[in-house]
């Protein structure tokens, strides 16, 4: 090297193997890919650990998955908005008012001496048309109003669920429906069916059923649940308007140079989700037979999201997967199962839960770059 | 170096020395980035060293002696003395001029505080004065132009008093006169002892300003030349390994009298260009040429309604007004964005996808509800074999291909669509030799079959050699037009640059 200041030098070579080395996953790639499914199995492990293997029983996945149903449906159109590059702060503020909407026009309905089923009929109705028009709503302020999704919906949090507080002035609305509305809630599909009589003349089931003899049913919350996952991880990798969300997700304005439609895709994405919270608030409203306008769907979003994240989809849009969000459900309900059964308070759940959503990011960091 | 399954680098071993020139050139693929990536910090080699000469090192320690380097991030590098101007540019744009120069150097007091901002935008100031640039200090960074931002990015290299500089392809994203701008700049950086290494595929300005040459391919160091010892043609076949010939493909005939397959009239994009008049021909090529700022690819845009134009359209005879691309995809009218990785395609989605975005629909099975991938994939394998594309598994993110990889599959994707008019913008940018000439043959086929083509482009020979008359824009108004007959003249290119820098015939005759 000459002594002339500014000079440097690079030597570099390669080791003769190179050529002939395939690329190997590292445990990091494999985490970003698959730390959902890790994490389910370490928490199932964990749980059947401290449970027994009561645990692994069908009958306390059907509660897991019952009592998380509505938030799952949430979850599920929440991946769809965060895929697009979106957010939607406003799905807990959305299941109350449409419940809240959708039980006074039963009640109304009823008190014109509808039979029970028309007013049930109408009051479903109406839920789910509320809360498909406040989807609509959040994505007209988005797409024509040109607002950020986490402003314009931030706003629909606050202004969705002060109108279900004026219509019941805080409090409760009860259903005038005795037995009908409340079917959605809490019945289903039997599991079992009769096959005899024993000697004491009790009923005598064949298929699943509980320690008591009775049939299992599997509840239509959990029907929906699944169903809307299943067709809504279809419509995510193989239609044509699941690529158009991918597209727009990744990167809007290429997906515009493309010639996608981005407003219509991205208007369809939370008039869909509003929708769902629809359903959702149905599922809710029926369980308890009535709305309380001040806790129903009360931080519902929050849960919403961190079922996506946890699930691998990419905050930053442009991939995204249900399967991964119904297993973040599970994660979630798993995780307060366990920590209710070890008799930690309450108000330490949350602080449990944030730290999961947090490593969860942590470890799928990159996972798409 | 090497990454999975591929050395990058193979035992090369260069010397940068100071008050020198010294271009790195070399196909896509051939190691060139790689190279600076280890020498500005952000990749380490797996074996070898880099070495830093004396008056390059770390403040604190013995600077005097010759010494290897370790880095392991971006800022050793640039501690050492060593700067990087990446293509794209890394300007903050909530803050001024001067305060991007001095980022991280800010005048100040104790504990950083207060920043002494008169301080702060002399010393700008004086750095831009220094680099003959015209960009006023207290100016916001948001909106300057690539030259300009490329300036101040060299501005404040040179605040944190860099011994070394290193670009990659700096000029790519010039136009013809900021290009020569800039490297006229070069060699004042190099009169005053600084080292500056630059990538580029154009081997005009390398032969012209370069005072050594290093030639990779392949990961190797093939040849190296000194200044006056090549000219293009022998840096050309060093790169590729063999002799080239022409690049540019024979031109087609096509006919006078037919109909236009698109005719712009009085045209302009809203605040960018104006009073546009223009008709291509099915088989036609017409190169439209001008500085960066010109108006072309705002005008191209306008056109297939991705922004406010004023003026008329017509589409084989009918007036149109796209308000999107995708009507204009309806009418058969497509445009290929010069911002391959922003615009033109999705980088993160996989071949198989980008190929089939803009014809989507033709997938669609029940009403949308199902893609067929079968078709997809098959579609996909067919460009592939057509264009002779280099991509081993379609399924993976397109980003992984080279850029000469991606630009023939941003050309595909639209070609897919059936589109009559072809609107292409900067179609080779980024793209080596070899790919380039392989996507003039394609163009010159595609006009040939019946396309109307519309070439925007800063390369002059790339204009003159493809297109069959070329127009000119300077600041959003055409300039000129020079007709077949007299693209084949020698004075052609000078002619272009001209018009394009606006010098009207009237002023010319009068100087």
């Amino acid at each position: 090297m000459s002594a002339a200041s500014g000079n440097s030098r690079v030597e570099s070579s390669g080791s003769n193997d190179a050529k002939s080395r395939r690329p190997r996953m590292s445990v990091q790639k494999f985490l970003q890919e698959w730390g959902v499914l890790v994490a389910f199995g370490l928490l199932l492990a964990i749980s059947t650990w401290r449970e027994g293997f009561d645990f692994l029983s069908f009958e306390n996945f059907r509660t897991m998955l019952n009592s998380n149903a509505a938030v799952g449906i949430l979850a599920v159109g929440m991946t769809f908005v965060i895929v697009s590059a979106g957010i939607d702060l406003s799905v807990g503020s959305i299941v109350v008012l449409a419940a809240a909407i959708g039980v006074t026009t039963m009640n109304w309905a009823a008190g014109r001496e509808w039979s029970e089923g028309g007013s049930v009929t109408l009051g479903v109705a109406a839920t789910l048309a509320t809360a498909l028009v406040a989807g609509m709503v959040n994505g007209a302020l988005i797409v024509f109003g040109r607002i950020a999704p986490f402003i314009a919906t931030l706003g629909g949090l606050a202004a969705f669920r002060s109108v279900a507080l004026a219509i019941a002035e805080a409090g409760e609305i009860r259903s005038s429906s005795s037995t009908l509305f409340a079917k959605f809630g809490r019945s289903g599909v039997p599991l079992a069916w009769q096959s005899g009589v024993d000697e004491a003349g009790n009923a005598v089931f064949k298929g699943l059923v509980n320690a008591a003899g009775k049939p299992l049913t599997l509840t239509y919350g959990i029907i929906a649940f699944i169903v809307i996952a299943i067709v809504a991880q279809w419509f995510l990798s193989k239609s044509r308007f699941g690529r158009h969300v991918v597209a727009v997700g990744a990167n809007e304005t290429a997906a515009r140079y493309a010639g996608i439609n981005v407003d219509w895709v991205r208007f369809r994405v939370y008039a869909i989700m509003g929708l769902l919270a629809g359903f959702a608030g149905l599922l809710l409203s029926s369980r308890m037979n009535s709305v309380s306008t001040s806790g129903l769907g009360l931080g519902a979003e929050l849960d919403a999201i961190a079922a996506v994240v946890i699930g691998g989809t990419s905050l930053r849009g442009g991939f995204g997967r249900v399967w991964g969000t119904v297993i973040g459900i599970l994660i979630l309900a798993m995780i307060t199962n366990i920590l209710t059964i070890s008799q930690v308070s309450p108000y330490w759940q949350g602080a449990v839960k944030g730290g999961v959503i947090v490593l969860a990011v942590l470890v799928q960091r990159g996972a798409r770059e | 170096m090497e990454y999975p399954g591929v050395r990058a680098l193979d035992d090369v071993t260069v010397e940068f020395r100071a008050g020198e020139i010294h271009a790195v050139v070399g196909e896509n693929g051939a190691g060139k980035s790689t190279l600076m990536k280890v020498l500005s910090g952000s990749a380490r080699p797996t074996k070898g060293r880099v070495e830093l000469g004396a008056g390059l090192g770390t403040p604190g320690r013995a600077a005097h002696d010759a010494h290897e380097a370790h880095f392991t991030k971006p800022s050793d590098a640039i501690r050492a003395g060593i700067a990087m101007v990446h293509q794209e540019l890394n300007l903050v744009p909530a803050l001024d001029v001067a305060e991007n120069i001095m980022l991280g150097r800010e005048p100040a007091g104790v504990f950083g505080f207060p920043i002494r901002r008169r301080e702060q935008r002399a010393r700008a100031a004086e750095l831009l004065a220094m680099l003959g640039a015209d960009v006023d200090p207290t100016r916001s960074a948001a909106g300057l132009s690539i030259a300009d931002a490329q300036f101040v990015e060299i501005a404040k290299c040179l605040a944190s008093d860099a011994r070394v500089l290193i670009f990659d392809e700096p000029t790519a994203v010039l136009g013809e006169r900021e290009a020569s701008r800039l490297l006229a700049l070069f060699q004042r950086l190099r009169d005053e002892g600084r080292a500056i290494i630059f990538i580029s595929h154009h081997l005009d300005e390398v032969v012209a300003v370069a005072d050594r040459t290093s030639v990779l391919r392949d990961g190797r160091l093939v040849q190296q030349f000194a200044r006056g010892e090549h000219d293009e043609g022998a840096l050309a076949a060093a790169m590729v390994g063999r002799d080239l010939g022409s690049i540019y493909p024979e031109k087609g005939v096509c006919d006078a009298k037919a109909t236009p397959a698109i005719e712009l009239v009085d045209f302009g994009a809203v605040g960018r260009s104006r009073g546009i008049s223009l008709a291509v021909r099915p088989g036609e090529i017409v190169g439209i040429a001008g500085l960066v700022g010109s108006g072309r690819t705002e005008t191209a845009e306008a056109i297939v309604g991705l922004r406010e134009a004023t003026g008329t359209v017509r589409v084989e005879g009918r007036d149109v007004r796209f308000r999107s691309p995708r009507e204009a995809l309806a009418a058969g009218v497509t445009y290929v964005s010069e911002d391959r990785k922003g615009r033109g395609l999705h980088v993160a989605l996989s071949s198989i996808a980008n190929t089939t975005m803009p014809s989507l629909d033709r997938y669609a099975r029940v009403g949308g509800a199902r893609l067929d991938v079968a078709a997809e994939r098959a579609t996909t394998a067919r460009w592939i074999r057509d264009f002779a594309i280099r991509c081993a598994r379609p399924e993976l993110p397109i980003s992984s291909l080279s850029g000469g990889n991606q630009q023939k599959f941003a050309l595909a994707r639209w070609l897919e669509t059936g589109p009559r008019v072809l609107i292409v913008d900067e179609p080779t940018r980024g793209v080596d030799i070899g790919a380039k000439g392989e996507i003039y043959r394609i163009l010159a086929d595609l006009a040939r079959k019946g396309l109307a083509c519309i070439v925007i482009s800063s390369e002059l020979p790339e204009v003159i050699g493809l297109s069959h008359r070329v127009v000119v824009l300077h600041a959003g108004e055409v300039a000129g037009e020079l007709p077949r007959e007299r693209l084949t003249r020698e004075d052609c290119e000078e002619r272009i640059v001209r018009l394009a820098s606006g010098l009207s015939e009237e002023k010319e005759r009068a100087s």
